[in-house]
Formats: C-alpha cells, structure tokens, sequence
C-alpha cells in the first residue's frame, strides 16, 4: 500500500519543539520555532476522511512557515498566486539543478501536489479559515494551536521512553522526538566513554572530511578531539573552526574539564525532549516518521546531549530562553520580535532555527555548537532511480534516471573504483566549502578535488596521482553522501546519451539560459536536447570536430548534473536456440546410454565372466527400457553385436566417426526406422551420425536423413571438449538413432548465466563451441541458427576476432549476460580494454545468441 | 483483506478519583495482567506508560491521539462528555483504543474506525448512557488495586468470573468490533432500535493524479456488472460506454456529451479506485522504447503469458469457413490478417471504428469464450523479440515494417499498450528546439532524427522535382 518506490525529498516538517522537565520549573516548551506556528488543525484539517488529500492544504501552510515572517495577510495571497504558478507548470516544481538552489520543492504528495485537484476550492477556504493563526503575534499561550501547557504536559513522557523513539499522533500530526533523560547519578553521560573505531560508515555521514581523510592523519594532533560518533561537522561552516586547525586540541582538554562541571548530584533539569512536528501523508507516514528520527530528531537530541553532558548547555541555554520570553511577554512584546532576539542571543535558538529551515527545506543543515563542536544533519536523498513516472505514479522530475545505481548482489564487488565522480558544484566552491586551503590537509584535499573530472574512473585518477585508492573512494563517498557529487559511470564520448524521460522540462527556460552563459559559443540546451532525443548515437557523432571535443563532454557533464540525459546502457540475455538443445540433449542421451552400458558391462564382467549373449542382450534391454519399451527385433540383436564390435576396435571408432555414421545411414534404411520413430517425442533422441554427417567432408550424409534439420555441428568430436567422453568411452551401440530433434525444442532464454543449471550450462558451453568452428568450417557452414534475425555478415574471423579468442572469453562474457549487468561496465569489471569487449560483444551478438535491449 | 492487524482492543475509563483504567480489554490480559485462562501471558506494554495519551487533557480530547510503546502503536479517540448533574465532576472521559503493530504501513483505516467509534459511542452515550449505567457499582466494588493504575477492574473481572464482562454490551462491542475486523475488515452491529454501528477498513489509497483531455483511459476490470451501483453518477454513466483504450478523455466528453471538467472528475473517480488506468494517445507515429523493466517481462513467465493472452487477434474467418482451415494457411491470407489487425487499429485511432473488425473494445476477459483454435499462437520469444527491437529514434510504423512478419495475429495497439500499462515501455517524446523557441524565432534547425522525413520542408523536394524533370540531376533516392 505504501509507496515503495522514490520519494520526493519532503520533510513534511512544520515545526521543531523543545521541551524540557526541571525540577524547579516542571515540564516547559523552552523554545519553537518557526514562531508563530500553523495550527495543528490547518496541519491535520481532520475533518476530511482521507488524509491523504490534505497535502496540498499542508503544502501551503508549510510555505507560510517557512517564511520568517507571515503575519500580513497579504502575502498568504502571494503564495497562493505562487502555487497557481506551479499548478499550471505541471507536477509541482521540481528541482533546477543538482544544487537545489530552487528555494523550495513543493511536490505534494507523490509529486503533482495540488496542482488540477478537483476539490481544491474546499481545501481552500479550510485553510483560510484555520490555516493561519491570526493574531497570534500576540498570543503567548497557544502553539501550533494547542495550549503551551497542555504541550508541555503530553510531550514530557515518562522514563520508559528514554532515548527511544518518542511517537505521538495527534489527529494527521506526529510529534517524533527523542527524549532524553538524566541519569539516575544525575550525570548525563558515563564518566568514561569507550572511545569506538569509527566504522566506514559512519566515517562517511560524518561531515568532517578533512577531519577523517587518512592521508592526512599524521601524528601532529597529540590528542585529537575525540567527536561523539556521527558528529562531525559537514561544511558549509561560515565559522571560524576549521576542521583540522590547531582548536582541536586545545578544545579536546577543554571539553575535558567541563565535562564534570555538570556532575552535580541534584541536577534541576531531568529531561529534554527535542520534538520535530511533522504531517506526513498517512501513504508515506511510517518512512517519513523513519527517516526524520533516525537522520535528525535523534543525532540532533544525542548532540544536545552530548553538549548537556559537556557544559549544562541544554539547560543553561533553556533557562536564558524562558528567561528571555518571560521579560517579553511581560512587557507585552510580539512574539517576531522577541524570536529576532532570541536568535541573536541563545545558540540553541539559533541551531534549531537552522535546523528547521534547513531541514523543512529538504537541504543539509550546517549547525555550530561551539567553538568545538560543529556537525551537519540532513535526510539523504536519491540519487537516481531506475523508475520512470508514469500518468499515476508521477516522480520527482529531473532526479537521475538509472540501474547504474542498483544494488544487484551484495557481494559482488562494488563498482565504485570504476565509476566517476561527478561534482554536483564548481570544485572552487566546493574547496571553499571544505574550509579551504588554508591547513594542509586541506589544500590537500583541494588539490584532490581540482584533479577530479567525471571522464576520468576514480581508479585512473588515484593511480595517475598516486593517491591511495582507498582515500579517493572515501573522499568520493563522502562527497556523495553529502549530496555534493555523483558516483556516475566514466562519461565517454563513445557511449550513448539520450535525454531522460525524467528529465524536468518544466525548469527549461530557466536551465536554458543558465546553460547559455556556461556555454556561450554553443548551440542552445533544447537543441542539445532535440540532439539528444532522436535515434540514439555515440555521443562522439554530435561532436564537430576533434576540438570541439572537451567542450562537449563539459557539456555532457553539465546535462548530467541536471538529470537531463542519461545513458542508455546495453544489457543482454543469451538466447538458446532450438539446434543447441537438440545438440546437447543428444550429447546427454548418449552419455547416458554410455553410462548404462559401462554399467551393464561391468555388471557383466562382475557376474561370471562369461558372455552369454542372450543374457547380455536382455540386460541391456531391460537397461535401456526407460527411452525403449521398443520390442526386441533382429535390429536388437544386431546392435548388441555392433556394440561388442565396436569394443574391439575402440581406438578406429575414435578416429572414424563416420564409422557409426555409416552404419547409421544404413539402419535407416532398415527395419529399424519404427523403433527411432517410436521414440521421436521423447525429444532425447538423436543421432551422432549427424553429427559426422554435419561434418563439411561427409555432408552427403546429412541429405538421406532429414533435410528439413539445421544440422547443429559436430561439436562432440572436438578432443578437448569435456563432453568428450563420448568418444573416449565405447562408441555406442545404441546411438544410431539419436537424431536431433530441434523441432521439439523451443528457443529460450539463459536468465542468469551465473546460476546455470546442468543443463543450461551444457548448452552455454554448446553455443561456446560454435564459435570456434568459424575458423575451421567454410562460410557455407549454417553455424548460426536459421532464424537468427541478424546473421552475420562473414563468418570466419567476424570482426576481427578469432573463433577460438571468442571461445575463450565466452565464460567471461556470459557472465555478464543476464540483462542486469550493463555491457558497457563488463570493460572496468575484467580489466579488458572497451573496444575489446565491443569487439567480443558483437560477434557474439552478430551470431545471434543474445537478446539485446538497451535502457538506462 | 483480512489481515488480523488489531492486537487488541480496549476501553479505557477516567474516575475522578481512582485515575484511569481500563474497563474492557479484548483479548484478556492485553493492556493489563488478568487472571482469567485465556489471558495473554504479559500485557503489550505498559499501561502506565500510555496513560497520559489514553486520557489527556481536554485540550486533546475528542481527537485521534496515537502513541507508539514497545513496538506497538496505541489509536485512541479520547471522548470527554461534559454535562452537569449527570457525572460526577461533571465529565465523562472514556477511549475507546486499538492496538496494533508499530510498523503497519497503512494504519490510517484503523485511525478511521477510533474515530468513529468514539464518536458514535459519545452519541450513544449522551442519547441513553449507553456507558455510563453499565457501570454502576464497578467502581465501589473494587476497592483492591485500584491504587496502582491499571490493574484492577479487569483483574476482578477475571477471578471473580464476569463480574461486568458477562452481560457488558461494551465489552460485547470490544469483542465483535475486533474479530470482525480482523476476519472481514467491516463489521456491523446492532446496538439499540435505533442505532447500528456500521465500521470498515478502507485501505488508503495515493491521490488520484489530474486528468488531463489528453489521456486516454483504459478500464483494467469489467465495470459491466457493476453498472446499477455506479449509476448515481450521472456523468460516469454517460461517460463509461466511451472509455475503450482508445478514446481521449476530450473525446469521451465529446461523444457522451458531456462537460470536460465533469468528465474528468468522473474519470479520476476511477483512477482513484484502481479501475482505470491512463495513457497516451496511441499514434504509429510515436515511438516506444523499453524501460528498465523489461527485464522484469522477460524473467517473467506469467506476464508473457498474460501478454500473449491480451495481444493476439483471433483470426479471421474472412467471408467463408473456408479459411477455418487455417492449418496450413496461405502466405497471402496471413498478411492480410496481418494488415487488417493492424489497419483496425489504425482505423479505431482515427474513430471511423464502425466499418472495421471490433477486435479492441477492450474488456479485459473478453477473450475467453472464444475458441483457442481461432486464435494465434504466440510464442513468447516472439514477443521478447518484438519488445526488445523497439527503441528510441524508431517510430512504431517503421519498427511494423521491420517486424511485419512477427507480428502476425499481433493486435499492435494492445501490444504497445500493455507493455506501457505494465511500464516496460514508455512514450519517447522528441524534444525539438522550436517547441521552446519564441514565436517568432523559427528556424529551421532539424535535428538528425527520423522525423526529419516527415519535416523536410517542402520546397526543397520541389526543387529536386525541378531539377530532376530538368535532366540535370539523376533522380533523388
């Protein structure tokens, strides 16, 4: 019922609260911001049955709130006015760029927001009526349309909810916090605290990428400051503290002594609960709840803790905030202007400001706790999908249409060394995100940064700089969590682009002239899009000239940064033709056969040692009752003698198939055609003869037989083949009347190589030998099968590739083809050069083994 | 879709002076430890933890309050009737909860179902005291326990045999709204003369998306049977006979007569419900191309089955039964089934359907009476074949010139449109630089596709007609 698939970032956050238990003073919503709140019944407009539908009533509340300051009615008309705007421009808006500069995605729910709704006039006059709180500017007692004290009360639980998911409901509304509680010492962490390795993980959810990076971790730091785990600073600090500085150290024994300034063994405040006031839609609910708490509400209350635990900074910060309000409320202030003061004074007020409307906004929220204590909090976002919207399930536009992204198996070795990293921002920025060059680790990092170039796999970047590989793809991993790059496949002007079906045409005007003062000498970005969007061809085709060849992969770069193009990947399945199935269940027959009659012999030879014929003959019978029930005639008995023949002279049989062959074409002519006919539908049933008569010096023998037969070919006698036994045992008495059959067959497709059965990989190995009878057989051969759609246009040495080459990577290459796996990252996986694997590629494909189908 | 998701159900009561506590609880010992033998060994969770949202303020009353504990997720309608001499202190406070898992994706029914319990039993509450004379006595009785919240009544209850469960209505009510529920996800119960209590878990369903005169409807069941319930809608009744897979909805409101805006609405009252699903304009000159799903259809045996199923034709008896004997049926005769499938598509498009063969009045289970015999045999490597050649850069008239001998007895509309129902392909939309450009700004910059054909602008093949009656140049290509 809930959506599985990508959602668009929307926090569905409307408000953040924080509410504290003292001792002296009770249960106390301290502090919430936005300040003068949409009421809880604008949020949850309770009265209509589907909740649902109500997101595009909340939309709108949520873009009054976010706005600092929403007490003229006017400007609710504005946003009204903005949001008929996007309603007419399609689904809702959607994001420019990869930076997300766009102020706000108002998607609605599941992406059309209320753009076209029917019912909206209701909607309408529901929010105006109780959308906004009018006057509350004024209103010290009510939040969110609830009393404050009756807030205060219900969003202070008891202890069992210590550190554990604080969920309450209230109508369409929840309120998620994380409460904290003092413990029972009255410390608010343990003394000693293991100091934990990092895992890889959350190295990477760290912001601190400077901080982390292992090149740079010489032991110049005596003692480095020891973060709480998942709390290192992101970027984007316009503070002081550079990661990586000299503060460190000093903050590190600094926190240390005040680390039991707030031992006190009466401590007033008991708990704080930081309560994050979302309404998601009921469809969405459980992953929205999912993902603020474990992303924000709860890092944020273990950060507050953590500096609690520090310096009482919680509760000394909650009581300069309540004393704050008292004074203003007293003296009569409005609520606006006594928020303005609170920011400027309280940091707390201030970082949950931050927090709120960066994280509201769906961007990442840069807060700085203290000179030594900075970290970042966001919701992780997609990356790419592999779905594309349709009429009913619209997605966000833009976002990046691909499989390159999907995990296929666990194990397999991620592609991350292969792929390319491509900077969401200008690496300039970016560098002066980081904190710039100042330190050393950081102009390492810049320098790092500046070589990165999405044509480039992480792999050849970090050997031709020789960094270590490990730290590139941590940097890389980190800048991807981060949402400031991409891991994308290499862009190369030999692979193929199209414009994404989820490309955002709505942002186009605006894209077109951002692309045009990128690009000023080239054609305009619908043109590069019309360019796109016709019959796919190497990108290298719509390249002028050799010089214009940087400039268009810059361009191709900046198309895929936007989402506006996206590769089309080739991924193919093996397709088993009737004739390989025919082959390969005339090889299991006759194995079989070959088995039963070891058997047999060697029951036999066990027995007395004696050859009774007659006894001979009725085991064999018997044996062979399972494909014969067939009487026993002359034919019976002159195969037996065939077989104790053919004992003799073993080592001849071997050299001269066309012995059995011979001997074949003659039972046809004899009474013994009932008997293989009895046994046509048994689909097992062949002959080796043709497969001698296949041979191009014994074709003649084909003829008498079965015209209508697409001769397979006579693989089996190839002496290194492992199905070889065949020829290395007894040459089989009972062959003469397996036929090939591929009639009986269907063609089919092989969908996981890798996980073959038996049979299915007797018939790989059956194709894989085909190839190498290019080289041996004159062009006359029918190698291929006849329905092949596209057969290849000379069959010895097709596209400069030998059979036997072609042989000997088929168990490489059929890996690779269980259309999941794109053709074009079989070259980065293997180490082969690119042309190699085209080359490979289509003359397997030439052949017409495979189903091919090429998406993103 | 009975999913047993309700853990329990309970009514809890506030006393003015003994504090809360749960009155009824269904199965025993769910919220509070009973001693009654088929009591659950220990309660969901605490009860003293949820206190405070079972029976909060009266700022909360009379809202649907959830909580989540210990993996459960508690909804409850906190009722408080106010009404001198009636109640002690004047109120009645009661809620009447369900507990189910925390995680349940779509508990937004269950919110539902609280609130209109709650609802209908303050109504029943206030009309006769419906629960309040039920109580007479609890409350003196059971003076043991009742210091710690929570575990006294029902533990009475348990050991003292039914002291108030037996012959409780509400308790009656805690049990039937929980087993029907859980078996048939609605429940009916008469309570009085007068009142019934009627309840049932709608699933939630996502918005319906606009619709838009440019779509073409496709109903996924047969609403044929059900046409007496639809029929108070007006506009729905005169807009169904229309909606064929092959009509716009501009169309349909064209042919029925109908307002466009009512058709719409009418039309997304379907989609809303799952019966219909939208898609494009089926044009040959459109192009289709797989998306990463095929995949999916091509590991999927059932779909391929169900493809062949929906695409293929039945054959033609042209004019005699003497093409019934269609075993070995002539090259000839099979193009022109051929051309005929695909010209009635062509031909519906163009809504001159009337002259042509009805292969495409669609219905889902239309195919089933008619006789397997007549009908093409489909291999499903054929349609891999055909999906799998369709790409971008190739319109569908060209790729049914590529593929006309598979396409034999292959409605090419279904075709297409299945594989887009069930979105393995899409609609490729060619963007071309003069859809944006200002009005005045029409240059003529083709791009390199296949539409270059159809665009060529005229002049210059006039020039070529020109130069080639000339004699100067060979003919063009």
């Amino acid at each position: 019922m809930a959506f599985s698939g990508t959602l668009p970032p929307a926090s569905n956050l409307h408000a953040i609260l924080l509410v504290t238990k003292s001792r002296s003073l009770g249960p106390r919503l301290v502090f919430h911001y936005p300040p003068l709140s949409p009421s809880a019944a604008a949020l949850a407009a309770a009265k209509d049955p589907t909740w649902y539908r109500n997101e595009s009533s909340t939309a709108s509340v949520d873009s009054h709130s976010s706005d600092s300051d929403w007490d003229s009615s006017t400007e609710a008309d504005e946003n009204d006015d903005l949001e008929v705007g996007s309603r007419t421009s399609g689904r809702g808006s959607g994001r420019t760029g990869p930076s997300g500069s766009r102020d706000r995605l108002k998607l609605g729910i599941g992406g059309w927001g209320r753009q076209e709704t029917i019912d909206e006039e209701d909607i309408d006059d529901n929010h105006d009526e109780n959308g906004r709180h009018r006057g509350g500017d004024y209103d010290w007692s009510s939040v969110l349309g609830l009393k404050v004290d009756a807030l205060e009360k219900i969003l202070t639980p008891s202890q069992d909810y210590n550190k554990r998911r604080f969920e309450l409901g209230v109508e369409s509304i929840v309120f998620v916090g994380a409460p904290m509680f003092v413990r029972e010492d009255g410390l608010w962490k343990k003394l000693r605290r293991k100091k934990k390795k990092k895992s890889e993980l959350q190295k990477i959810e760290d912001g601190d990428l400077v901080g982390n990076l292992s090149i740079t971790e010489e032991e110049s730091k005596p003692e480095p400051f020891i973060y709480p785990p998942g709390f290192e600073p992101g970027y984007g600090h316009e503070s002081l503290s550079v990661p990586g500085s000299v503060a460190p150290s000093e903050a590190g024994s600094d926190a240390r002594s005040n680390s039991t300034a707030g031992h006190d063994d009466n401590p007033d405040m008991t708990m704080f609960n930081v309560v994050f006031v979302l309404n998601p839609p009921a469809l969405e609910y459980q992953r929205r709840v999912k993902e603020m708490y474990d992303n924000v509400t709860r890092k944020y209350a273990k950060a507050l803790k953590y500096e609690q635990a520090r310096f009482q900074y919680v509760w000394k910060e909650s009581k300069r905030i309540i004393d704050i309000k008292q004074r203003a409320k007293e003296n009569g202030d409005s609520i606006s202007v006594t928020w303005k003061n609170l920011l400027a004074t309280s940091p707390l007020a201030k970082s949950i400001a931050i927090l709120y409307d960066a994280i509201s906004n769906n961007k990442i929220a840069h807060i700085h706790f203290d000179a030594t204590f900075n970290t970042s909090f966001q919701i992780p976002q997609a990356m790419s999908t592999p779905y594309l919207p349709n009429a009913l399930e619209p997605q966000m536009p833009g976002l990046w249409l691909t499989t390159s992204n999907v995990v296929l198996d666990e194990e397999e070795a991620p592609m991350t060394q292969h792929a390319a990293l491509l900077l969401l921002e200008d690496p300039e920025i970016l560098i002066k995100d980081l904190g710039g060059e100042a330190s050393e680790n950081g102009a390492a990092i810049a320098g790092l940064i500046r070589r990165i170039v999405p044509t480039k796999s992480l792999l050849k970047i970090s050997k031709k700089h020789n960094i270590s590989s490990h730290d590139m793809e941590y940097i890389a991993s980190h800048l991807v969590y981060w949402r400031r790059a991409r891991l994308i496949d290499p862009l190369s002007q030999r692979d193929t682009y199209i414009v994404s079906p989820n490309a955002d045409m709505n942002s186009l005007p605006a894209a077109a002239s951002n692309f045009a003062r990128h690009f000023p000498t080239l054609p305009s970005l619908p043109k590069f899009l019309s360019l796109l969007s016709g019959t796919p061809r190497m990108y290298k085709s719509f390249i002028p000239t050799y010089e214009h060849r940087d400039i268009y992969l810059e361009v191709l770069a900046w198309l895929m940064r936007g989402g506006w193009v996206t590769q089309l990947r080739t991924f193919a399945w093996i397709r088993v033709t009737p004739e390989i199935k025919a082959q390969v269940a005339v090889e299991m027959e006759r194995e079989e056969r070959i088995k039963k009659a070891e058997e047999a012999r060697k029951e036999l030879a066990s027995e007395t040692g004696s050859v009774n014929a007659s006894l001979f003959s009725d085991k064999r019978s018997s044996l062979l009752s399972d494909h014969t029930a067939r009487p026993l005639t002359p034919m019976k008995w002159r195969r037996d003698k065939s077989a104790d023949a053919s004992e003799e002279m073993e080592s001849s049989t071997i050299l001269s198939p066309r012995i059995t062959a011979t001997a074949s074409a003659h039972h046809r002519g004899s009474p013994a055609r009932p008997a293989s006919d009895a046994g046509s539908n048994s689909s097992q049933r062949t002959t080796i003869a043709l497969n001698s008569a296949g041979r191009p010096d014994s074709p003649s023998h084909l003829l008498p037989h079965n015209s209508k037969v697409h001769k397979p070919s006579p693989l089996h006698l190839k002496p290194t083949s492992p199905s070889l036994n065949a020829v290395t045992s007894p040459p089989l008495p009972v062959e003469e009347d397996l036929l090939p059959q591929p009639h009986l067959f269907k063609p089919s497709l092989i969908l996981s190589p890798q996980k073959a059965s038996s049979v299915e990989a007797r018939w790989l190995e059956a194709i894989g030998k085909t190839f190498e009878e290019i080289d041996h057989h004159h062009p006359r051969h029918p190698s291929y099968p006849v329905n092949n759609p596209s057969p290849p246009k000379h069959t010895d040495g097709i596209m400069g590739i030998s059979g036997k080459e072609l042989r000997e990577q088929w168990p490489m290459l059929l890996r690779h083809l269980d259309g999941k796996h794109a053709i074009e990252d079989v070259a980065p996986r293997e180490g082969l050069k690119r042309k190699r694997v085209a080359v490979l590629f289509n003359a397997v494909r030439e052949k017409g083994w495979l189903v091919v189908v090429r998406h993103w | 879709m009975p999913t047993r998701a309700i853990k329990a159900i309970f009514y809890t009561r506030f006393h003015y002076e003994k504090g809360s506590r749960v009155l009824h609880q269904v199965p025993a010992g769910a919220i509070t430890p009973s001693t009654s033998p088929s009591a659950l060994p220990a309660p969901l969770f605490q009860f003293s933890s949820v206190t405070q949202y079972l029976i909060p303020t009266q700022q909360f009353c009379d809202r649907l309050i959830t909580c989540c504990v210990n993996h459960h997720r508690i909804i409850g309608y906190p009722v408080c009737i106010k009404e001198e001499k009636k109640y002690e202190r004047n109120e009645f406070i009661f809620n009447f909860a369900v507990v189910i898992s925390e995680n349940e994706a779509d508990w937004a029914c269950y919110g539902q179902v609280v609130r209109k319990l709650g609802r209908l039993l303050r109504g029943l509450e206030e009309q006769g005291g419906f629960l309040s004379k039920e109580e007479d006595g609890v409350w003196d009785d059971d003076n043991v326990g009742l210091g710690i919240g929570g575990s006294g009544i029902d533990d009475s209850m348990g050991s003292s045999g039914f002291g108030i469960g037996s012959g409780s209505k509400v308790y009656a009510l805690c049990e039937m709204v929980l087993e029907d529920l859980n078996n048939y996800a609605e429940c009916m119960i008469p309570i009085d003369d007068s009142n019934t209590i009627n309840l049932k878990l709608f699933p939630t369903r996502p918005p319906p998306p606009p619709v838009l005169a440019h779509q073409v409807p496709i109903l996924t069941m047969s609403l044929a049977g059900l046409q007496s319930p639809i029929s108070s809608d007006l506009t729905l009744n005169r807009v169904l006979p229309y909606i064929n897979g092959v009509n716009s909805i501009s169309r349909i409101a064209q042919l029925a007569d109908t307002d466009l805006s009512l058709t719409r609405r009418a039309v997304q009252h379907l989609v809303y419900y799952g019966c219909l699903v939208l898609l494009d304009i089926f044009s040959f000159s459109a192009i289709y191309a797989p998306t990463a799903e095929i995949g999916g259809f091509i590991v999927d045996d059932d779909v391929k089955g169900e493809c062949m199923r929906y695409v293929r034709t039945p054959k033609l008896r042209v004019g005699s039964a003497a093409s019934k004997t269609t075993v070995g049926r002539s090259e000839s005769e099979r193009s022109r089934d051929e051309r005929s499938s695909i010209s009635s598509s062509v031909s519906q498009h163009s809504e001159t359907a009337s002259s042509t063969i009805h292969i495409s009045d669609f219905d889902a289970g239309e195919n089933h009476d008619v006789n397997e015999d007549d009908e093409w045999h489909i291999e499903h490597e054929t349609l891999i074949t055909l999906y799998t050649s369709l790409r971008q850069g190739l319109t569908l008239k060209s790729w049914v010139l590529d593929n006309l001998d598979l396409l034999s007895g292959i409605d090419i509309r279904r075709f297409i449109t299945f594989g887009i129902i069930k979105g393995f392909l899409y609609r490729v939309h060619n963007h071309y630089p003069w859809q944006w450009a200002p009005p005045f700004d029409h240059q003529p910059a083709f791009p390199c596709t296949a539409s270059l054909v159809f665009h060529t602008p005229t002049i210059d093949s006039l020039d070529n007609k020109s130069e080639s009656s000339s004699g100067e140049y060979p003919s063009p290509p």
